[in-house]
């Protein structure tokens, strides 16, 4: 399958990535100091390559006061341990979110506030050097290296975190993390090849002039990694090099009765239709998809950027394809007593809930209501679980708590009580109230309606007369629940 | 030159006589449930317009066509059937929303500025300006502050006044919304509606029409919150749990049911209103409909606009 082989080369690759075409040696004492493949013979500096807008890039040593004017370099160099070595970022990043105590900077304002923070690198990408030329010259004047990266398709990305990790003497990481990386986007290619009915999937990329994505872009790669048949795999780019492909809403709706899946891409530019305006097309409510209510939104930076959260992309996209095979519940069905963490867990499964990302740039700039996204002490972005936890938050299935210094906790590996699932059960259903059951110790629950109404129906069964509110459960209990849940409630 | 002295809740008169211009063609009832009501759209000017007698529908507006045009479009279309010798055109305040429009569908609608100057250029002396927001908010006063400038261009302007401004208003919307809801009036169920809310003064709108229900013989279970200000969420919670409710019904106390209909009330967030009361343990429905969608709110604005017709000249 070409999907997986493209994986495998990515896996080979990897392997001989730090000693790759424009990379010299580090000077890492666990790393050869032999000049690597392609390095200029006789230059004495470490660190040496060609950028993305042609400069020769020549450095003696990793950086370690970095200024990012890009958000996904400024991911990237967190998910490869280079994160303490950033001093500013750009206005709109926001991921991982420790960036947004950092400074940040825009390539519209004024370069002397960048010159002024005295960085020792600033990343930039080719548009801003298109955009924003005599920003840059005045700081590359200054004496301030710029190096300017971006890679054009997926089969350069572990090019481009070698560049990353040469630049911050992070090599050893960015490996591993690379390694993982692909490995994820293997896993899901694994289980998604074994499906034989493969769904087709129109991905919506801006809702202007109804465009879609190229098959070669990262969305594009991420249909096919999923398993999914990409409706507009002849789609041409709007423009040379552009991720965006001229579809309209004709042709969608020529092949109405073909779109199992409708994926919409959303952003904070160009962007995608939400699941209001999608359905309101007229004619749109004879496509399958919207039929069969099988229309999702992707947020455009894990589907759309060059980071490592694109495997996150991946994932969800299979997700949306195969919702029975990817959120598979077997390994929760046993009575081991159940943590905070594995029901935040079961029910992103079970509800097959897309996790959840931050609407917009500007998140961070209002205090919010409840919980904000990545601020817990206790589950932090590169945690396993961490998507988990945060949707189920979000979607207020599971309470956390604020304590009196305002910091925020989970408390993942605190176990389930009864009360604590039947809130998460009331919240996935829709009960009307019934009869009046006698509950011994209703006056000992924190939320005595929903505890009545679900003893009422039937969800949770009383114990000599009692709810025992405090009782931890086990995982076959959270399934058994979420279960009669879903068969009793009134949707 | 004319000066414009305004006062809240007051119309605006301007100029001496309304002009007895032709006869413009009105705007056509839509002709499906969906479909846009045909509202001038902006056009260059010709001799013909002057002497034109306009009555231009100012809203905040919404990218959401099917919703647009069962709200804002029924408010402008019941208007213009209502006003034939009027010409109705259409004005949004958000020019976020404008832009989208342009952008996506390349529909043109004009925000205030754009139609006074078109109005203007096209030799319109007589105008009513309708608004169709709920009260007099920053909304109303960004409208009546863009107007004023061009307030001695015309023979004769009135501005005419938002949902809720007199005593009458609040009893009116009180006895439609509760006619409308008459279903979910009903035994252990709260009808909470949800407003905006504003640091404007002109918030205690919301607080006033919440007294207005409760002492009515039958909404006493109806609650009036607002999202970004007072009555908070929590006020209405804390309303309702002090009642035998069970059940609570979510509808909008906006013109248009649009995004905070769909997310802070009805959204599946932690934070929506749907959410909060979920967690409380009551049966939550919510009812996706602006308050533009119902005959008596229509016809509520149709008679603002007579208010301010009947003010022209004097």
């Amino acid at each position: 399958m070409k999907s997986l082989n493209t994986i495998r080369k990515n896996m080979a690759a990897i392997l001989v990535l730090m000693c790759c075409a424009a990379l010299t040696a580090c000077t890492t004492p666990i790393q050869s100091t032999q000049p690597a493949q392609g390095s200029t013979t006789g230059n004495t500096s470490a660190i040496q390559f060609t950028d993305d807008d042609g400069r020769e890039i020549k450095l003696d040593a990793p950086c370690s006061r970095i200024i990012s004017l890009y958000s996904a370099h400024t991911e990237n160099l967190y998910e490869i341990g280079a994160g303490e070595k950033l001093i500013g970022v750009y206005t709109s990043s926001i991921y991982p979110p420790e960036v947004t105590f950092l400074p940040t900077y825009d390539y519209k304002g004024d370069p002397e506030q960048i010159i002024a923070a005295q960085p020792d690198l600033v990343l930039i990408l080719p548009l801003i050097s298109r955009k924003a030329p005599d920003y840059i010259a005045q700081i590359e004047r200054a004496g301030i290296p710029v190096v300017s990266l971006y890679p054009d398709d997926y089969d350069e990305f572990a090019d481009y975190i070698g560049k990353l990790a040469a630049l911050t003497g992070t090599e050893e990481t960015a490996q591993q993390r690379l390694v993982d990386f692909y490995g994820a986007i293997g896993d899901v290619v694994a289980i998604t090849e074994q499906v034989t009915d493969k769904k087709t999937v129109f991905m919506e990329s801006t809702e202007n002039e109804l465009r879609t994505v190229t098959p070669y872009s990262m969305p594009g790669r991420a249909i096919v990694f999923s398993g999914g048949i990409n409706l507009a795999v002849d789609a041409q780019p709007v423009a040379k090099g552009s991720a965006f492909a001229s579809f309209g809403i004709e042709k969608v709706l020529e092949n109405a009765d073909n779109i199992d899946v409708y994926v919409s891409q959303r952003g904070a530019m160009n962007t995608g239709g939400n699941l209001m305006s999608i359905s309101e097309r007229d004619g749109f409510d004879t496509i399958k998809a919207i039929k069969e209510n099988r229309v999702y939104l992707i947020a455009d930076k894990i589907i759309n950027s060059p980071t490592f959260r694109f495997q996150k992309g991946v994932a969800e996209m299979a997700r949306f394809l195969y919702p029975d095979l990817m959120d598979g519940l077997s390994a929760y069905e046993n009575d081991d007593a159940a943590t905070r963490l594995g029901c935040a867990e079961i029910v992103l499964k079970a509800l097959h809930l897309p996790i959840y990302t931050p609407p917009s740039s500007k998140y961070y700039e209002t205090e919010q209501k409840g919980h904000t996204y990545g601020f817990f002490e206790d589950v932090h972005w590169n945690d396993v679980g961490f998507d988990a936890v945060e949707t189920a938050v979000h979607g207020g299935y599971i309470d956390w708590e604020k304590a009196s210094d305002g910091l925020e906790y989970f408390y993942p590996d605190r176990l389930v009580t009864r009360e604590e699932l039947a809130k998460t059960v009331f919240l996935v259903g829709n009960f009307s109230p019934t009869a009046n059951t006698e509950v011994d110790d209703i006056d000992a629950c924190e939320k005595p309606r929903i505890v009545q109404t679900l003893v009422d129906r039937g969800i949770f069964l009383l114990e000599d007369g009692n709810f025992n509110p405090k009782r931890t459960v086990t995982n076959n209990e959270i399934l058994t629940a979420l279960k009669a849940t879903l068969a009793n409630s009134v949707v | 030159m004319k000066r414009i002295s305004i006062m809240l809740l007051a119309m605006l008169v301007l100029g001496m006589t309304a002009c007895g211009g032709a006869n413009s063609k009105p705007a056509s009832a839509p002709a499906s449930g969906s479909a846009e009501p045909e509202v001038s759209a902006p056009e260059s000017a010709s001799e013909s317009d002057a002497g034109k007698k306009v009555i231009l529908v100012v809203s905040f507006g919404t990218s959401y066509n099917e919703t647009r045009a069962a709200t804002i479009g029924a408010v402008e279309t019941a208007i213009a059937d209502a006003y034939k010798d009027f010409e109705v055109r259409r004005a949004f305040t958000s020019q976020i929303i404008i832009n989208k429009l342009k952008s996506r569908d390349n529909e043109q609608i004009d925000n205030v500025e754009e139609a006074m100057n078109r109005l203007v250029a096209d030799g319109v002396k007589t105008l009513v300006v309708q608004p169709t927001h709920v009260m007099n908010g920053f909304e109303y006063d960004e409208m009546v502050e863009a107007i004023t400038p061009f307030a001695d261009k015309f023979d004769a302007i009135s501005i005419g006044k938002p949902l809720l401004s007199s005593d009458k208003d609040y009893a009116e919307l009180a006895d439609i919304i509760t006619e409308e809801t008459t279903q979910y009036n009903v035994v252990k169920t709260a009808v909470v509606f949800m407003g905006h809310g504003t640091e404007h003064p002109a918030n205690a709108t919301y607080a006033k029409l919440d007294g207005i229900l409760k002492a009515m013989s039958n909404a006493e279970n109806y609650h009036i919150g607002t999202v970004e200000a007072a009555p908070s969420l929590e006020d209405v919670m804390t309303g309702v749990a002090k009642t035998d409710a069970t059940k609570v019904v979510l509808l909008p106390l906006m013109i248009v049911a649009g995004d905070h209909a769909c997310n802070d009330m009805a959204g599946d967030e932690e934070d929506s209103w749907k959410t909060q009361f979920k967690g409380e343990g009551y049966e939550v429905e919510c009812v996706i409909k602006g308050l533009g969608e119902y005959p008596g709110i229509q016809k509520m604005f149709v008679e603002h606009t007579q208010d301010a017709i009947d003010a022209l000249g004097k």
